[in-house]
């Protein structure tokens, strides 16, 4: 801190914050890899889940505007992966209403994955002359009945999968936990370098201070069309990393709680700031692998430490409000994170949130 | 095919009303304090749970528990959370609402397990009168009833009472009924506690209609009231109760008549028409202008 | 006229004297001192020193955005705000809005704000909340039913249709409802023409001689140091310049009141 302005660390925080976000995903999933076979399996959920919040955060904190329909954008990715990596035998068994073309419609994984993310991208994109016309409230339901929408169609209509109450079954196994740790990184990556982007840098400003945006001739709502679709691409690309780590699909996992796990997640860090996602996802998760423990009797030394079954939820619900309560701004206060320097400069276009 | 139309008609109403009740109960609160409170689905579930293990009791017991269980919830979240978070804005608020409504479903899970819990709550409504051919089932009439009759105490509580004249102006323009000297934290609690009895309301008529009350019980119509409310104009109490009305006389009138194959999506054509809603009217529709949403 | 409910026998007879005199903490004034407004940090209103007497109108004029709203919300506590309030001899530090208009202050805010949905007569109905006394309300009505004559004709019809001069009637008729010491009003004339604007101040002249305490805020300054008996020239939340009414006609003083 004794650092003037222009010292080396202030020109290099940017950066610096980037490379200690990697570093945090990095030490976390090798500390986590000695843990054993179930933590893991959740380390590799939590990691997806990164993604998706890490694609929420592009959107709100980017836009100041809230949005519930992220996980309709996860979902079709999902679907997408589904489609491509499954068997065509077993697809022609298994989801027999399936438009014919779809039967031998096949690629590789990593190659679904992108065209998950594309889909993603494109519903994004199509529903947003729409949908980012809203503020406040009327955005937060008109996401949220997109979200209604997305999920009633992938339900229902067995022509692009499975029949309603039934779910997508034979996804390969073919996604690692190093891999998923590889996709975190680069969505983390893409999230810094878009946050550099003039799209973003004006609808951080507009977002600070609607009316003198919209003096400058700032477009808003074009802007937050970008944002909206790159954060859809994300979302997408996530969906299909769940579909690969789950193996299984069923439009009922990616509905609401969903939505509000991966909010939570990103409330919890706070939301204006990428460190934000990845901090508020990572502390979320490791609570969440410790309650599991301890649910189970979690011994440390000669104490074991336990809760009552269903403890779990309810203590992480207790977190959430109570940091709404009592620091609505999040872990990290809407600043990136610079370790081991703390960075009282917050980024460019990008105030301290106000502290109320 | 007349008889059937008008049975379909009053089912739509009753579930119109319903909803429109929901609406309402989220409406009240909002035009106060500008929280969309999601967490009004756990006080309906507190609300049916309590007509379920009461009900033996008589219902002279269990309702007035009931609604007084559903009151006391309204007042608690009120103050031991929302009071809380005054200056927040209302997304930050919603999110919290949201969060509080998942933990209290978890609660729910943890004191009552995640299976059904059921009893035969006013069962003697559940019956179908048939009159001139038409058959038509007790409890939408009574549906209609209830709404009838509270929509008309209300009424006539925020006309002739100062208080329901004091809760009338806060909810129109808040600071203003401050500097007038209106007791800012009456007022919300009132409202808080208005929202209670409608949800009691609500939890009566969706208990007796499924007679078995689960952890999220309150959630789905919770989603559609706040839908509802927000394209009736939630800024306005009027808005809020004519939004949540026709979401469930639309979706109503869709279950019954569309084609078994296109019914499964009727909920999908419910918010396809809210986003074209939100689209056209943004602050909804019985607010003049766009955009004076105070949000 | 004035019906005060809270004031004990004796008080009320020293309150004529402090009335007279103007002097003293436990005149029904009010006493500003170091009040200082912030939103987010940023300083609006940067500690202001003044008083209004009973019986006296005291005018606060600067150009937009001076912090002349925040001043006067600032002693209503509906901001934010530091400072010394005095009514009657207490501090109305930390009170919320609701508690300070039950100490005897009543603002018209900017711009009005009347109920637009209620009926006028609701809207006066609302004004007199904050009344502990059941036997004064209709005195108080009476009253200002007399100094608005029209609101008597328009007692049904909805707020928000009435003319922006007659909302203004509306807005101070129902700050009257409760029988205020201390009078606050944000810019009454705003949008009004000038017959409305005459019959504003013509109520405000009646509402000093009654004795009550008026802090006008106003944008037009020529008419406001005329009016008042004292007018604050404000400036970046400070008060740079204090006027008598005979500086109305001082076209320099007028520019540096604006123009600082
Ligand atoms: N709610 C608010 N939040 C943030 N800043 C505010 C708020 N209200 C006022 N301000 C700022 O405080 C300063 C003083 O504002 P204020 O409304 O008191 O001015 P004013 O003298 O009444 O102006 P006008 O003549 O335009 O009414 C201005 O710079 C304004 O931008
Ligand atoms: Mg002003």
């Amino acid at each position: 801190m004794t650092t003037s302005p222009r010292g080396l660390w202030y020109r290099l925080g940017p950066i610096w914050s980037l490379v200690s976000l990697l570093a945090i995903v990095y030490v976390v999933t090798l500390i986590n890899s000695f843990l054993g076979e179930s933590v893991q399996v959740q380390l590799q959920y939590a990691l997806v889940n990164l993604i998706i919040v890490v694609a929420l955060q592009i959107f709100i904190g980017t836009s100041g505007v809230l949005s519930f329909g992220h996980v309709a954008f996860v979902a079709v990715g999902a679907w997408t992966v589904g489609l491509l990596t499954i068997d065509p035998e077993l697809k022609r068994n298994l989801l027999p209403d399936l438009f014919p073309f779809l039967f031998d419609l096949n690629a590789p994984w990593l190659v679904a994955v992108v065209i998950g993310g594309v889909v993603g991208g494109l519903l994004a994109l199509v529903v947003s002359p729409v949908l980012m016309r809203l503020n406040g409230l009327q955005a937060g339901i008109a996401t949220f009945a997109l979200l209604g929408v997305v999920n009633q169609v992938l339900t229902y209509w067995s022509s692009v999968g499975p029949r309603s109450g039934q779910s997508m079954v034979g996804i390969p196994d073919v996604l690692n936990l190093q891999t998923t740790m590889l996709f975190a990184m680069a969505a983390i990556v893409a999230a810094w370098l878009f946050q550099r982007t003039r799209p973003s840098r004006l609808l951080r400003a507009a977002r600070e201070d609607g009316i003198a945006a919209a003096s400058s001739g700032i477009n808003v709502v074009s802007q937050r069309i970008i944002v909206f679709a790159v954060s859809g691409i994300v979302a997408g690309v996530a969906g299909g990393l769940f579909a690969l780590t789950n193996r299984v699909v069923q439009s009922s996992q990616l509905n609401i709680e969903l939505t509000f796990v991966t909010l939570a997640m990103l409330v919890l860090g706070g939301m204006l700031s990428l460190s934000g996602a990845v901090i508020g996802t990572l502390v979320f998760s490791l609570v969440d692998v410790l309650l599991v423990r301890m649910q189970n009797g979690l011994e440390i030394g000669a104490y074991v430490v336990s809760v009552p079954q269903g403890a779990r939820a309810i203590i992480l619900g207790l977190i959430l409000v109570g940091m709404l309560l009592f620091r609505p701004s999040g872990i990290t206060g809407g600043r990136e994170f610079v370790w081991p320097f703390r960075s009282d400069r917050p980024l460019p276009g990008m105030p301290p949130t106000n502290e109320s | 095919m007349t008889g059937q139309l008008i049975q379909s008609l009053v089912d739509a109403l009753s579930a119109g009303a319903t909803l429109g009740l929901a609406a309402l109960s989220i409406g009240l609160v909002f035009g106060v304090i500008r929280l969309a409170n999601f967490a009004q689905a756990e006080i309906i579930t507190a609300s049916a749970y309590c007509l379920i293990f009461t009900w033996q009791l008589g219902w002279f017991i269990a309702v007035p528990l009931s609604m007084l269980v559903a009151v006391a919830m309204s007042l608690l979240m009120e103050f031991a959370v929302f009071s809380r978070m005054r200056s927040a804005n209302p997304a930050t608020l919603l999110i919290a609402s949201f969060g509080l409504s998942f933990l209290l479903q978890r609660v729910y899970e943890l004191m009552f397990s995640n299976n059904v819990r059921t009893a035969p709550v006013a069962s003697g409504l559940a019956q179908t009168v048939e009159f001139a051919g038409v058959r038509i089932q007790l409890l939408s009439v009574a549906t209609i009833t209830i709404a009838g009759l509270l929509l008309l105490g209300l009424h006539l509580f925020l006309s002739r009472t100062s208080m329901g004249l004091q809760l009338k102006a806060a909810a129109a323009d808040f600071r203003t009924a401050r500097l007038v000297g209106i007791p800012a934290g009456r007022v919300i609690a009132l409202s808080f506690a208005l929202s209670g009895i409608l949800a009691a309301a609500v939890a009566f008529v969706l208990t007796v209609q499924s007679g078995a009350v689960g952890p999220t019980f309150g959630v789905q119509i919770t989603i559609l009231a706040l839908v509802g409310a927000v394209i009736g104009g939630i800024d306005k109490i009027s808005g809020s109760l004519a939004g949540g009305f026709l979401v469930g006389f639309v979706t109503s009138l869709l279950a019954t008549w569309l084609p078994q194959e296109m019914s499964n999506f009727k909920d999908a054509y419910v918010f396809v028409l809210v986003i074209g809603v939100l689209l056209f009217r943004p602050s909804g529709l019985l607010i003049k202008g766009r955009g004076v949403a105070r949000t | 006229m004035s019906i005060d409910d809270n004031a004990s026998i004796d008080d009320d007879a020293s309150i004529v004297d402090d009335a007279r005199s103007g002097s003293g903490q436990r005149g029904r004034g009010l006493r500003v001192e170091g009040l200082e407004v912030a939103y987010g940090g940023v300083p609006a209103v940067r500690g202001i020193d003044l008083e209004v007497k009973a019986g006296e109108a005291v005018g606060l004029i600067g150009p937009n955005g001076a912090g002349k709203s925040s001043t006067l919300l600032g002693i209503m506590g509906a901001v934010a705000r530091s400072g010394r309030v005095l009514v009657k001899g207490e501090d109305l530090a930390g009170f919320p809005p609701e508690k300070v208009v039950r100490r005897g202050v009543a603002l018209v805010p900017e711009g009005r704000h009347v109920f637009a949905e209620l009926s006028v007569a609701d809207n006066l109905r609302l004004g007199a909340v904050a009344r502990r006394d059941r036997t004064g309300y209709s005195e108080a009505m009476e009253h200002v039913l007399t100094l608005f004559p029209m609101l008597r004709d328009f007692g049904h019809r909805q707020a928000g249709l009435l003319s922006g001069g007659q909302q203004q009637q509306l807005a101070i008729g129902r700050a009257l409802m409760s029988d205020p010491d201390i009078l606050l009003l944000d810019e009454p004339s705003l949008g009004l023409s000038p017959t409305a604007v005459d019959t504003v101040f013509e109520a405000l002249d009646v509402i000093r001689a009654a004795g009550k305490a008026v802090l006008v805020v106003e944008q037009r300054a020529e008419f406001t140091i005329a009016f008042c008996d004292r007018t604050f020239v404000l400036h970046d939340g400070e008060i740079t310049l204090t006027l008598s009414p005979e500086d109305a006609e001082k076209v320099d003083v007028l520019t540096k009141a604006y123009f600082g």
